[in-house]
């Protein structure tokens, strides 16, 4: 089984940092460190674990963030030798200031850290603002915790990078430069054309629909349109008001208006295998209970005990890390 | 702590197969922290995001992509054409001084290239190998077609995404598991380098898109797992009762215990200080934004150090230095296995 850190100890300082997106972050990518075979420790205060009672609980009354994030680390104290530590800025000061390689978690830079949740991260990053139905309709935030998670991978990535070198590192980590950096193409276009792309504007036609029961993802190309009209059959589809991308966009609640009822009057599964006979990539919305049961992801073994997902990758065809949820 | 180190992955080579984002940027991140990335491209099968924006018949359209500019700066450009039986050799060659082998062709298309991961890897056992793929490579649905937005769908981020009665999805202006995998993805590969440092032996890494994206969920799963509901939170966080969504004029502001901000817009990040400052958008050294870097390191400021190459433009210096003479890099122009430019038709 690879274990590409075994042997190496690492202290997640995620229970003692002062802001939750950096105490999400740095548990995350402990979180990893820990699956790459490191010996995980994590501190934690005299009030105990801060993730014990937030959500989402299970009907036992634990909190499955707490079992996600903190499965197979162990409890313990920050003093003895560490090969690397993951914390906020005061965290690491005060707990790991002679551990060789720090991934440090800030807002906007070391030393920069006002006040800050998510969702703030993702409203000045434009994460939020880009997502949902054009104005006036409120955004749409992402689901979970992106943002803070986002930055563990980020931290994890450059910690690991450190250890290849096998020299001290202090990787810094800013929580809204990595949320601006999943959101890349807006500043990329705005910078290009001064314009800046905007929720539900006229190239947003991706978009859900609703199914007989649920709903589809309408994702497609405009090379990838022929074929869809071509499947939903509509002679109306072949106006000049839905030709373009552009065109479909403008006219969008007429498309919605044709295509709506097809989508309506059949099942997910109808409409992903049509669409995907047709090499159109709509899939179907899936709730989290049925990804438990998704065969895709049983035949890969993606879910261990009580439904925690594994590491999202095969290495030699092994899944690494042994999950167990109750490991915490 | 020293200072102006060579960055920490000096020395490692990346062959870089990968299109669009979720491959071509886990390159980046990779070129970032030190390594030297070749970018192959055929001319008969660029990276399409040289024709996101169409291709101008009456100029060199393929160099001038905004998307691909912005996220390939700094590689070395080869137009290989690899399903002609000298530029697979060439491949191949090249692999054999090659650390890692980025990919996420659709499934199937590296097999049918004849360079099926497996083989790869029996003949460059220290090679780490990196599929990134919609769904990984096995399993019933391995080979069905999506885009990010689609498996946002299928791992259940869009069912608990949205502010009104419908799932949503990020959509085309962001693509979500195309930009979160690359974070995930460059750092496996560097796991499985240490782990090559370990064993000696390079690896496969399967990496599905779909997967790191219910990861990204995993407390939802779990406490599904264990009959509790999964309500849709529209915009809110149990855990952060303080955080308030409100309209504002034409807009929206979120508040939150000890800050406010309106909820930007790319022109209102773009003015924004602490995005000037930051590293999510850098500059190439003739002043233009190109993609950034997620992090910083102490021991050496991480820069954006290139410019994005033409089609091409290293053929003859990638050959070279891969020990091909003047006399056998001209006769792989002459058999159109090498080129500059993309074939007629080709976007």
């Amino acid at each position: 089984m690879p274990a590409p850190l075994a042997g190496r100890r690492v202290l997640d300082l995620g229970a003692l940092c002062s802001q939750r997106p950096h105490a999400l972050a740095v548990s995350m990518a402990a979180k990893l460190c820990r699956i790459y075979g490191a010996d995980t420790v994590r501190p934690l205060p005299a009030s105990g674990e801060p993730f014990a009672t937030l959500p989402p609980l299970r009907p036992d009354g634990r909190s499955s963030l707490d079992i996600f994030l903190n499965a197979g680390k162990r409890c313990g104290s920050s003093v003895g030798p560490f090969d690397a530590a993951i914390g906020d800025m005061a965290a690491l000061a005060r707990h790991a200031a002679a551990v060789p390689i720090k991934a440090r978690i800030s807002v906007f830079g070391p030393g920069e850290d006002p006040p800050m949740t998510e969702l703030g991260l993702l409203a000045l990053s434009g994460l939020l603002g880009i997502v949902g139905d054009a104005l006036p309709a409120a955004p749409a935030r992402l689901a979970g915790h992106q943002a803070a998670y986002a930055a563990g991978l980020a931290a994890c990535t450059g910690l690991l990078a450190a250890v290849l070198a096998g020299r001290e590192e202090v990787v810094d980590v800013s929580l809204l430069d990595v949320t601006a950096w999943l959101n890349w193409k807006v500043a990329a276009d705005t910078m290009a054309t001064g314009i800046a792309p905007a929720r539900g504007d006229t190239t947003s036609n991706w978009f859900t629909v609703p199914a007989k029961d649920g709903h589809v993802a309408l994702v497609y190309q405009d090379r990838d349109w022929p074929r869809l009209r071509d499947l939903i059959g509509d002679p109306r589809l072949k106006d000049q008001r839905f030709g373009t991308d552009h065109a479909r966009g403008t006219n969008r609640a007429a498309l919605l208006a044709i295509i709506g009822p097809w989508f309506a009057a059949r099942t997910r599964a109808e409409i992903t295998r049509a669409a995907q006979e047709q090499r159109v990539p709509i899939g179907p919305v899936m709730q989290p209970t049925e990804l438990l049961k998704d065969p895709q992801y049983r035949a890969r073994g993606f879910f261990a005990a009580d439904g925690m997902p594994v590491l999202p990758v095969g290495w030699n065809g092994q899944r690494l890390g042994g999950e167990i949820a109750d490991g915490a | 702590m020293a200072r102006d180190l060579p960055p920490p992955l000096a020395g490692i080579r990346v062959v870089d197969l990968g299109w669009i984002t979720a491959g071509a940027s886990s390159s980046t991140i990779l070129l970032d922290l030190g390594a030297d990335v070749i970018k192959v491209e055929g001319p008969g099968a660029l990276d399409p995001f040289r024709t996101w924006e169409g291709a101008d018949p009456r100029s060199d359209w393929w160099n001038h992509s905004r998307h691909f500019v912005f996220t390939n700066r700094g590689k070395r450009s080869l137009c290989l054409d690899l399903k002609n039986p000298l530029g697979r050799q060439v491949l191949l060659r090249l692999l054999e001084t090659a650390d890692v082998l980025v990919e996420n062709f659709r499934r199937g298309v590296m097999a049918s290239l004849d360079l099926a991961p497996a083989m790869l890897r029996r003949r460059f056992p220290r090679l780490v190998i990196a599929s990134i793929s919609s769904q990984g490579e096995t399993g019933p649905d391995c080979e069905m077609i999506s885009y990010g937005s689609t498996l946002e769908a299928m791992a259940g981020l869009a069912a608990l995404t949205g502010a009104g009665d419908a799932p949503v999805i990020s959509g085309r202006h962001v693509n979500y598991p195309d930009q979160v995998v690359c974070l995930f993805a460059s750092g496996a590969i560097i796991a499985a380098l240490v782990e090559r440092d370990r064993s000696g032996d390079g690896a496969h890494l399967d990496l599905s898109q779909r997967e790191l994206t219910s990861f990204l969920l995993g407390e939802e799963l779990i406490a599904a797992a264990a009959g509790a509901p999964s309500p849709r939170q529209n915009n809110t966080d149990p855990a952060e009762p303080g955080e308030r969504l409100l309209a504002e004029g034409d807009g929206w502001r979120v508040e939150w215990p000890g800050g406010t901000a309106a909820v930007r817009d790319g022109a209102s990040l773009c003015a924004a200080d602490e995005f000037v400052r930051g590293t999510a958008v850098l500059r190439t050294p003739d002043g233009s934004p190109a993609k950034g870097i997620p992090f910083r390191l102490a021991t050496r400021p991480l820069a954006v150090e290139d410019v994005c190459h033409n089609l091409g433009a290293d053929n003859h210096a990638v050959l070279t230095k891969a020990g091909f003479s003047d006399g056998e890099i001209k006769a792989l122009e002459e058999a159109g296995a090498i080129a500059t430019a993309p074939r007629p038709n080709t976007g």
